[in-house]
């Protein structure tokens, strides 16, 4: 039996909506400590991977593992229906053919019940292992979201150069070309504003733009953005929950060797 | 035309193994191409409404320039890199499928010389097309000027295109004879080269996965190819796709197969007592099989090494293309030259690398596998009751 109670709908409405727009059916594996999910794009160019622990749920048991094949787009239709100050439970048996979602509005004693009937996936379930990045960078995740957007309105491919102490971001396309130069700096008021480097080695990577822009949608979970880049790796972008992450992994486009 | 009855076999057996996406999902992937089969492709396909041909002023065909010119641009406006190969020269031993062939053609031109209705007529024609040395020659001086590289395979396109994609200098072999597969390339790619309009979605086949889920070795693949009839040598009369997998199956290999087929006849007529002794031997090995070379042809084929093959993508001859394609085959000039722009914005483009070399995939267990299996071949089965009740 799971029993899965969100304090707020919304937060699991802008987990979802975080990767949505990437990936469609998606196993989420139901444990005892938490929930985790993983789904990689047709392309299998960008991963998705998620974790929820049980700390961001208001209530959570899970007394035997499930797994439910979800499709997000029905998901977050019926996420829509829900009030965003509605707390949210997801209820799903033992071997379940359907997952119960449950609205509630304590305040004014208002209960919806949605099901959802579950699918069965047959997807590749890839082994994240530990990688070794060059660097690390970590900043105010709607700058970075501005910083894609902005950039790619120019081209279909974004070039980030990290050297010592600055992170440039660069467009070229036909109409022009645009760049963004960004330098570590501290913010005592606000820490969230604050960008934080540490690099070991510098990179020059290039990053299909229509995958940032999919990244870019995991802004709305968290402040900072985690970006960890390697020029032999796929880079990491990682948005930090409560507790659990939503995280990114994108492959780099190289050119041509000449 | 490659290999009977595989298809039904991958279907049936391996649905896994067989993905359909749309051509997007390909972005930033180098694909061979097999051009000779393209080029026939587009002999047949690329034609008026009426049926007819493409025709210049000249009287010259153009369907198969038509064909190159756009269909290439449709893989790159998705950011697809391809490379096409050609056909050299036939094995030795293709040449009784040709044989075949050129006898076929023969029945054919009479039948289009018999032929009154005008759809006889088409359709007789359409099985009369043929690609020329100068369909050839003029596609490759057509890929030259687009800046797109070719590869004169020494003897078979297909065997080349998976040459080239298990040295990893492409990312599949693009082509619809099934019998790429035996060549062992990582992917094959049905329907790439297939008009936009048709809306077929793409189809991306993994070798290994078909191996996997029919529990076979590749040579065992292989002899399971040539017992349904390739393009190499005659088939066993008798055996179809079902039969000819039970009997792989079971015996293992050709060798035993041809053996026991062989003995079960042997002891037959020996023992003939004009009694109907259920006979096994209802198949009979044709005369001088050489299966054995067949199935070298398809385990060691005639191929330049991949490592000397060096791949470029280059931007387009701007002039040169509006000379041949306008001032010669009279091709629309604005619509050349929108495809030129689009040619030179595909390649600046870099490639994009995908995220299975770097994350291992968790191998399924044998059970999670079957479980699959089953799963989507009673979908498979489903959604054929609703096509029927339809």
């Amino acid at each position: 039996m799971l029993e899965a109670k969100f304090a707020e709908a919304s937060l699991f409405k802008r987990i979802i909506d975080g990767f949505k727009d990437c990936v469609q059916l998606v196993n989420f594996q139901c444990k005892e400590d938490g929930i985790i999910a993983q789904a990689v794009d047709d392309s299998r160019v960008l991963l998705v991977s998620l974790e929820i622990g049980i700390e961001a749920f208001q209530e959570y048991r899970c007394d035997h593992p499930v797994t439910l094949g979800i499709d997000l787009n029905s998901l977050s239709k019926i996420l829509r229906c829900g009030n965003n100050s509605d707390t949210l439970t997801l209820i799903a048996d033992d071997t379940p053919d359907q997952i119960i979602l449950l609205f509630e509005d304590t305040s004014r004693e208002r209960i919806a019940e949605y099901s959802l009937k579950l699918m069965e996936i047959d997807a590749d379930f890839l082994k994240i292992e530990e990688l070794q990045y060059d660097t690390t960078l970590m900043m105010p995740s709607n700058e970075f979201s501005k910083i894609v957007r902005d950039l790619s309105q120019l081209t279909d491919s974004l070039n980030i150069v990290v050297t010592k102490d600055t992170i440039k971001f660069a467009a070229e396309g036909e109409m022009g070309s645009g760049s963004v130069i960004l330098k570590p700096f501290v913010n005592m008021d606000k820490p969230n504003e604050s960008i934080k480097l540490e690099m070991d080695q510098a990179v020059d990577l290039t990053f299909g733009a229509k995958y940032l822009l999919d990244v870019v949608k995991g802004s709305s979970l968290s402040d900072r953005v985690g970006i960890r880049l390697s020029s032999e790796a796929p880079a990491l972008f990682q948005f930090d929950l409560s507790s659990g992450f939503l995280q990114f992994f994108l492959a780099p486009k190289f050119n041509e060797e000449e | 035309m490659g290999i009977k009855g595989l298809n039904a076999i991958v279907m049936e057996n391996a649905p896994l193994a067989i993905r359909k996406s749309d051509i997007k999902s390909f972005f930033g992937r180098k694909v061979a191409i097999d051009a000779s089969m393209s080029l026939y492709q587009f002999l047949i396909a690329v034609r008026q409404n009426d049926g007819t041909q493409l025709l210049n002023d000249n009287g010259e065909t153009t369907s198969h320039l038509m064909g190159i010119f756009y269909r290439t641009l449709r893989m790159i406006d998705n950011g697809i890199k391809p490379v096409y190969v050609f056909d050299g020269k036939p094995p030795v031993l293709k040449k009784f499928e040709l044989d075949k062939r050129s006898e076929r053609r023969k029945e054919t031109e009479l039948k289009l010389a018999e032929a009154t209705d005008l759809n006889e007529k088409i359709k007789q024609e359409r099985r009369l097309v043929k690609v020329t040395k100068q369909h050839n020659d003029e596609a490759k001086h057509l890929l030259k000027l687009m800046g797109i590289p070719y590869v004169e395979a020494p003897s078979e396109a297909e065997a080349q295109c998976a040459e080239l994609a298990k040295a990893g200098k492409v990312y599949a072999a693009a082509s619809e004879d099934m019998d790429t597969l035996c060549y062992r390339t990582p992917y094959l790619l049905r329907h790439l080269t297939f008009s936009e309009a048709k809306k077929e979605p793409i189809q991306e086949l993994d070798t290994e996965k078909i191996l996997q889920s029919l529990d076979l070795s590749i040579e065992q693949f292989i002899d399971l190819g040539i017992l349904l009839g390739c393009d190499y040598i005659e088939s066993i009369k008798g055996i179809g796709p079902v039969t000819a997998l039970k009997l792989i199956k079971e015996h293992g290999s050709l060798d035993s197969i041809v053996k026991y087929i062989q003995e079960n006849n042997n002891n037959n007529s020996s023992s003939s007592s004009g009694n109907s002794n259920e006979g096994k031997c209802k198949w009979k090995i044709p005369d001088n099989w050489q299966y054995n070379e067949a199935r070298q042809l398809f385990l060691e084929p005639e191929v330049i090494p991949a490592k000397d093959i060096n791949l470029k993508w280059l931007p387009p001859d701007e002039e040169g293309l509006i000379k041949y394609l306008c001032g010669e085959k009279l091709f629309n000039e604005d619509r050349v030259k929108n495809g030129i722009q689009r040619l030179r914005k595909g390649l600046k483009n870099g490639t994009q690398v995908r995220l299975d070399g770097f994350f291992k995939v968790v191998p399924k267990t044998k059970e999670e596998l079957e479980k699959a299996n089953q799963r989507a071949k009673a979908q498979l089965k489903k959604n054929k009751i609703t096509k029927k009740r339809r």
